[in-house]
Order: C-alpha cells, then sequence, then structure tokens
C-alpha cells in the first residue's frame, strides 16, 4: 500500500523530468539525417568554405518576431544552420537576429540592405489581420554586402547562405571565358547561365579570333552553337590552350531541326566534328529520338472547332538517365531538344572519355535530312536502340590534363533575346554548370547546387501496368490477410475438435 | 521482461483470435490503398516516387484506428474483473501495462508492415529517397506508441469502452492537431510551446528522413508519462489516503 500524497509527488516528480529534459533537448541535439543527398547535414563545400575563412562576416537575419508558428520554424531552422556555421567558421562568422517591427529605422535598413518586406495573415485578438514581416539575411564583410531578401520554407537555406559566403569571400573571381564570334551567341542570350554562374566567377565575352592565344588565366571557356566555318588556326590555339590544362565545355549540335516548320537538316560541317573526333569522340550524324520524350501541343481544326490536344515527340528527348558522376548528381531531368548522339573511339590511351548522359533504353534515331511529321504514330518497331551517348567529358588532355565536356545539343542553355526569350529548364542549366564547376572550380559547389532537388519522376508505364499496380496494391495486402484469418480459424477450430474429443496433447 | 512478453503474446492473440485485429488491419490497408493508389490524390497523378500521399493518410487513419484498439485495454478488464485475476499471478501493474502497450504496437507495426509493397512498387517506379521512407515508418511508430500510452491510459480511467475511446481521442486531438491550430493564434513564447506539443510538427520532420533528438525525447516523453498515468491509475486500488 502507498499513500496517496507519495504517488502524486513521484508523479510530478517524473513530470519534472520530463519537462526539463524537453526543455534541455531544445539547445543539446543531434541530428541523424538518413535522406540519400544529405539534404539536411551540411555539406563539405560549406564546411571547406566556412574554414577557409579569412576575414570576418557577420550575418544580420531581418526576422519578424511573434510570427504564426507555421512562419516561426523557419527562423527556427535558420537559428539552427547558423550555429553550425559559426562553430565550423571558427570565429570568422557572426551571427544576430534583428526584429525589425520594433522600429522604423530598423524596417528602413533591412529594406535599403536588400530584404524584401512580405504581407502575411494573422489571428490577433480573434481578428484576421495582414502584417509586414521579415523573413531576410543580410551578410557583411568589410564594404561588400551580400542578401537573402526571404528565406524560403523547406528551402535550401544551406545554398544560399553558402553561396552567399562564397561571394563574399572570393577576393577575385577566376574568370571564364564564353567563346564569341562563328555564329555563338552572345553573353546576352544566357541571362540565366550567367546568373548563376557569376556567384563563382567573372563571366566574360572572348573573341577566339582576335587572339594570338587562349590566355591561360582563363579557368575554363564556354563555346555554345558555333554555326560558321571555323579556321584551323582557332582549333590550334584550342589545343595549345587545353594542353597546358584548360577547360572547355563544348556545347553543339551537329543536326539542326526545327518543330514549326517540321525540317530535320544536318548542321553545315565547321570543322568541330573532326576536330573533337580527334580526341575520340565521334559526332553522330542523325537526329535521337527518344520514348521518354516531351510532348507538345498541337492544334487540330475538327469543323469550326479548334482542339488542342498533346502529342509525343520522340525528337525531344528527357533525359534522366545518367552516369553516377559529380556533373550529374542530383539531376532529374535534362530536356534536349534534336539532339545528336556519341560514339567513342578512342586510341589514345592518355585520353579518358567517360559519358555523362544517355537516352532511355527505347531509343532510336532519324536521318538527316528529312520531314518531322508530327501526326506521325511512333511504334516500338522506331525505337530498336538501346542507351545512346548524348553528352561526355575527355579528360587527361595533353602535359598539362585538360579536360573537356562535350553535348550533343547546341540550344539547350540559350535563353535567347528580346520577345523570343525563354526561360531554360532548371536541370538544364544544373547540367551546364555542374559541368563548368567541375572543370573549372575544386571546391564542390557542384553538389550544393543540386542539393534542393526534390523532384523525383516515376518512370512511364503503360495503362495495364498501371492499373495492375493501383489495385495490385490495393487489394494483394487485404487479400493476403483475409487468407491468414482463414487459415488461422481452420487451425483454432482443428484444436477445439482435437479439446473436443478429449485430446489435449 | 519474460512475463510483460507473456502478456504481449497474449493479448496479441486475443487480437487475432478475434475480429479486432483484421477488421483493423484491413480497414487501414483499405484506406492507405485507397487514397495512395486509386483517388485523385494518387500517387501516378502526383508522378514523384514518394510515400509522402501514404504518410499523410497514415497519419489520420492510425489517429482513429489506435483509440479503437486500446479501448478495450484495461477497461474491459476492469469491468469483467478479470484485471484481479492478472493482478495474482504476481506480475506488476507496470508489466501488465507494458505488456498490452507492446501488444498494441505490435498489431500497429504488422499493419505498416503490409504496406511495404507499396514502397517495392515505387522504388521499381523511380528513384525514391529511402531515407524519408525509414524516416517516415519510424515517424508513423513513434506516434503511434505515442497514441497508444495515451489510449491505454484513457483505458485505466474506466471501466467503459465507449467512454475510454472517445476520451482517448479527446486526449489524441489536442496533439494530433488542436495545438497545431492553437499555436496560429498565438505569437511568441506560447505559440513556440503549442507548436512544440503538436505531434504534427515533430511527425513531419521525422517522416522527411532525419531523426532528430528532439523529436525522440518529445515522443519517449509523452509515451512515457502515457504509460505511468495508466500504470498510476491501475495502481489505484493500492492507494492508501
Amino acid at each position: 500500500m502507498m499513500k496517496k500524497t507519495t504517488i502524486i509527488t513521484q508523479l510530478l516528480i517524473v513530470v519534472a523530468i520530463i519537462v526539463v529534459a524537453n526543455l534541455i533537448s531544445r539547445n543539446m541535439y543531434f541530428r541523424i539525417d538518413f535522406t540519400e543527398d544529405q539534404r539536411y547535414t551540411l555539406s563539405k563545400a560549406t564546411r571547406d568554405i566556412l574554414k577557409d575563412l579569412d576575414e570576418v562576416i557577420t550575418v544580420k537575419a531581418y526576422f519578424t518576431e511573434n510570427l504564426p508558428a507555421q512562419l516561426a520554424f523557419v527562423q527556427n531552422d535558420l537559428r539552427d544552420q547558423l550555429v553550425e556555421y559559426e562553430d565550423l567558421a571558427g570565429g570568422n562568422l557572426i551571427f544576430e537576429f534583428i526584429n525589425p517591427s520594433e522600429s522604423d529605422e530598423l524596417k528602413q535598413e533591412a529594406i535599403q540592405s536588400g530584404v524584401a518586406p512580405l504581407s502575411i495573415n494573422v489571428v490577433e485578438n480573434d481578428q484576421q489581420q495582414q502584417i509586414q514581416a521579415f523573413l531576410g539575411v543580410v551578410l557583411k564583410s568589410g564594404d561588400n554586402t551580400e542578401a537573402i531578401p526571404v528565406v524560403q520554407p523547406n528551402g535550401g537555406i544551406e545554398y544560399d547562405l553558402t553561396m552567399a559566403i562564397k561571394k563574399l569571400a572570393i577576393q577575385d573571381k577566376p574568370k571564364i571565358g564564353m567563346i564569341s564570334g562563328y555564329g555563338s551567341p552572345g553573353l546576352s542570350a544566357f541571362p540565366q547561365l550567367v546568373e548563376q554562374l557569376s556567384v563563382l566567377y567573372d563571366v566574360e565575352e572572348f573573341s577566339i579570333a582576335d587572339t594570338f592565344s587562349i590566355p591561360t588565366f582563363y579557368r575554363g571557356l564556354i563555346w555554345v552553337a558555333p554555326k560558321d566555318t571555323i579556321a584551323p588556326i582557332e582549333f590550334s590555339k584550342l589545343d595549345q590552350y587545353l594542353n597546358q590544362g584548360g577547360k572547355l565545355f563544348l556545347s553543339y549540335s551537329s543536326v539542326a531541326g526545327d518543330l514549326q516548320q517540321g525540317a530535320l537538316q544536318p548542321a553545315p560541317n565547321i570543322g568541330i566534328k573532326n576536330w573533337v573526333a580527334g580526341k575520340g569522340l565521334i559526332f553522330g550524324n542523325d537526329f535521337v529520338i527518344d520514348q521518354n520524350c516531351l510532348p507538345v501541343t498541337v492544334q487540330q481544326r475538327q469543323g469550326f472547332l479548334t482542339i488542342n490536344s498533346q502529342v509525343s515527340v520522340p525528337l525531344l528527348p528527357r533525359v534522366s538517365n545518367f552516369e553516377d558522376h559529380p556533373i550529374t548528381e542530383g539531376l532529374e531531368q535534362v530536356l534536349l531538344p534534336f539532339v545528336n548522339a556519341f560514339t567513342i573511339n578512342n586510341s589514345d590511351t592518355t585520353l579518358r572519355i567517360n559519358p555523362l548522359a544517355f537516352t532511355s533504353a527505347k531509343s532510336g534515331t532519324l536521318p538527316a535530312p528529312g520531314y518531322l511529321d508530327i501526326q506521325r504514330k511512333w511504334t516500338e518497331a522506331d525505337f530498336p536502340m538501346q542507351e545512346q551517348i548524348l553528352a561526355s567529358s575527355i579528360e587527361g588532355i595533353g602535359a598539362g590534363n585538360g579536360a573537356m565536356v562535350v553535348i550533343g545539343n547546341g540550344d539547350f542553355i540559350i535563353n535567347g533575346e528580346g520577345q523570343q526569350a525563354q526561360r531554360v529548364n532548371p536541370d538544364n542549366l544544373n547540367f551546364a554548370s555542374n559541368a563548368i564547376d567541375w572543370l573549372a572550380d575544386d571546391t564542390g559547389l557542384i553538389s550544393l547546387r543540386t542539393k534542393a532537388i526534390t523532384s523525383r519522376t516515376l518512370d512511364k508505364v503503360e495503362d495495364g501496368t498501371k492499373n495492375l499496380l493501383k489495385y495490385g496494391n490495393v487489394f494483394a495486402p487485404i487479400l493476403l490477410i483475409l487468407i491468414y484469418a482463414g487459415i488461422r480459424k481452420q487451425i483454432r477450430n482443428r484444436r477445439k475438435q482435437k479439446w473436443a474429443q478429449g485430446n489435449f496433447a | 521482461m519474460q512475463k510483460t512478453w507473456i502478456i504481449t503474446k497474449r493479448e496479441l492473440s486475443s487480437f487475432f483470435d478475434s475480429l479486432i485485429a483484421y477488421v483493423m488491419i484491413v480497414l487501414f490497408l483499405g484506406l492507405s490503398g485507397i487514397f495512395t493508389w486509386l483517388v485523385t490524390t494518387n500517387i501516378f497523378v502526383g508522378n514523384q516516387a514518394s510515400l509522402g500521399t501514404f504518410f499523410g493518410v497514415a497519419f489520420w487513419s492510425l489517429f482513429f484506428f489506435i483509440p479503437a484498439i486500446t479501448m478495450r485495454m484495461i477497461a474491459e478488464e476492469n469491468r469483467a474483473g478479470t484485471i484481479e485475476l492478472l493482478i495474482t499471478k504476481a506480475v506488476s501493474d507496470g508489466q501488465i501495462v507494458m505488456g498490452k502497450f507492446l501488444a498494441c504496437l505490435i498489431l500497429v507495426i504488422i499493419a505498416l508492415a503490409c504496406t511495404l509493397p507499396y514502397y517495392i512498387t515505387i522504388s521499381q517506379l523511380g528513384n525514391i529517397d529511402d531515407g524519408s521512407v525509414i524516416g517516415g515508418y519510424l515517424g508513423l511508430i513513434l506516434l503511434s506508441a505515442s497514441y497508444i500510452s495515451i489510449g491505454l491510459f484513457a483505458s485505466s480511467l474506466t471501466q467503459n469502452q465507449i467512454v475510454s475511446f472517445l476520451l482517448a481521442l479527446l486526449i489524441s486531438v489536442f496533439f494530433h492537431f488542436l495545438f497545431d491550430a492553437i499555436s496560429a493564434s498565438f505569437s511568441g513564447v506560447a505559440g513556440e510551446i503549442f507548436n512544440y506539443l503538436s505531434i504534427r510538427a515533430h511527425y513531419d520532420s521525422m517522416s522527411r528522413g532525419v531523426i532528430d533528438s528532439r523529436d525522440i525525447i518529445f515522443f519517449g516523453s509523452i509515451i512515457s508519462l502515457g504509460l505511468l498515468l495508466a500504470q498510476t491509475m491501475l495502481s489505484k486500488r493500492n492507494w492508501q489516503s
């Protein structure tokens, strides 16, 4: 027998212990990140950048206090992350949280520093009100400032923070040259790519024809979609640059398609194919077709009606089959319309050629010249080929260990200019940026760029298979449970019968 | 431990010898299956190799099913007087509560294990993140364990199974969504406390694939508090005023 007061006291002590344990756990905690890409763990690139900081970076997080809990967790996540950053930076990173709602001066300071005010709904005194809120971060080092206007809920806080720190920490950005001339589009045709690359590099146009040799201060060169015949002397300059350890990202297609006109033409021979073939990578002369492709909307007139329908066009491959490589890590889907394939014929043992991206296992080719019939009914027989190489890296060029990444499509990262400009598929940009980082940067930021990618698309399955999977998953487990129930009932009944007969063994 | 395990096995057998286990598992699988694979929110519509839809459905269905499992665990024994028989077998109140708790938890784990074909199917169709799946299942197990302990406590308060069910549901409602909803109306420390008490916040954190000691301690706290209260209520007969 125990006294009631003793029991209540014991209960209160246990409750107190639980409360204290929860309070302590808020400040002393650990996390195990089971995600495949360690999405919620600071990457090696971040750790390296923080360890290498030479100057103190101050981080001011302008966060409105007393936000609804649905947004307050962003502040908690950021605070947790900044604590880790502070620990790793060894005194070179200091952070503070400022509540801009305390005064108009602080609000002005936040806005002038680049933090964007947001309008959010809150419930106060049983009334819904709209308030101005701040969820931004400003980083300062010396006279330089970088701002993250809004920290996105569930977004890549690490990517934003590390990029901002990297921008501040870089004293002299390495240069990347965008080769101009010979029909290649200028820098202004790549606003998205240039924006992404300008975090780490100074990207500038470079005319290969105007120089005697390519300066080695270029950490890398980008050459996209040249159209005019290239003089052999330019290839000699490129060879010299690569032999000295230079790096080149080449985006060029040996075929030219036009979706509007339906024309499928071979690209004029401007010399690139032969030059790249000398390095063991052979451009195909045909268009690649892939069963895994983009649909396009087609308008059809039926009487007075205009009907929009979706038509799959295998000449617009959706590439999701990648080699396991730093360039392709985290990529989900690169769109490569009118692409050519490559074959490898490498007789030089010092060169290392690694394919990076492939078609699906159901692919084929269409000869050029030809004509695209958008209404064509494609059959399995049109896709007799297995995986074809669509992009590849070449390493070990010359004594300086130069490297190239070659992709069989000239337009996949071009936004265009003026009214023709359009946004580029994010993974197309990531592929190009990763390739350039892999060629030109050694800090490992490649992994960080694709860290926030969450899209994991399902493979395409036929309707029959889809229905089988759907109903199989719903009913098969239930059926198994019912079968087990039946068997168990049988066993019980038999046992009961034995007992009824006096057999208790 | 051996005595606890004997009670667990006895309770599990009684689940599977009656209709309770089958009704619970079949309903759980039916609801999960329909919402994951057939209705408009199904996996093929979302086109993502993720079990997020299933975890969302299970989060709600377990909330209703668990009180239905736990409602009779102690209440019925109290009503029928069989608890007295159990107590004369020289087992402690703690062992009784723990045995019943483990039996309910194993039943829920069996129900969850029946959904593994979902994972196998999706992993064949796309690049599913195994970490999120592990986190999601672990989150569901901890959530279930929390509701089982609450259910056992509710069952120890009364001899009526319906009252026990409703009590368990009432307490769980706070953790399941009321604290979350209340936290939206409060700001500052109060908002943070209510948000911390919300099971959803901790479950969401785990189901993204991150095992955080704070979430484990939170779930552990609810489980131990529920079991302790159930044990205390069970030992009420021994109290002296």
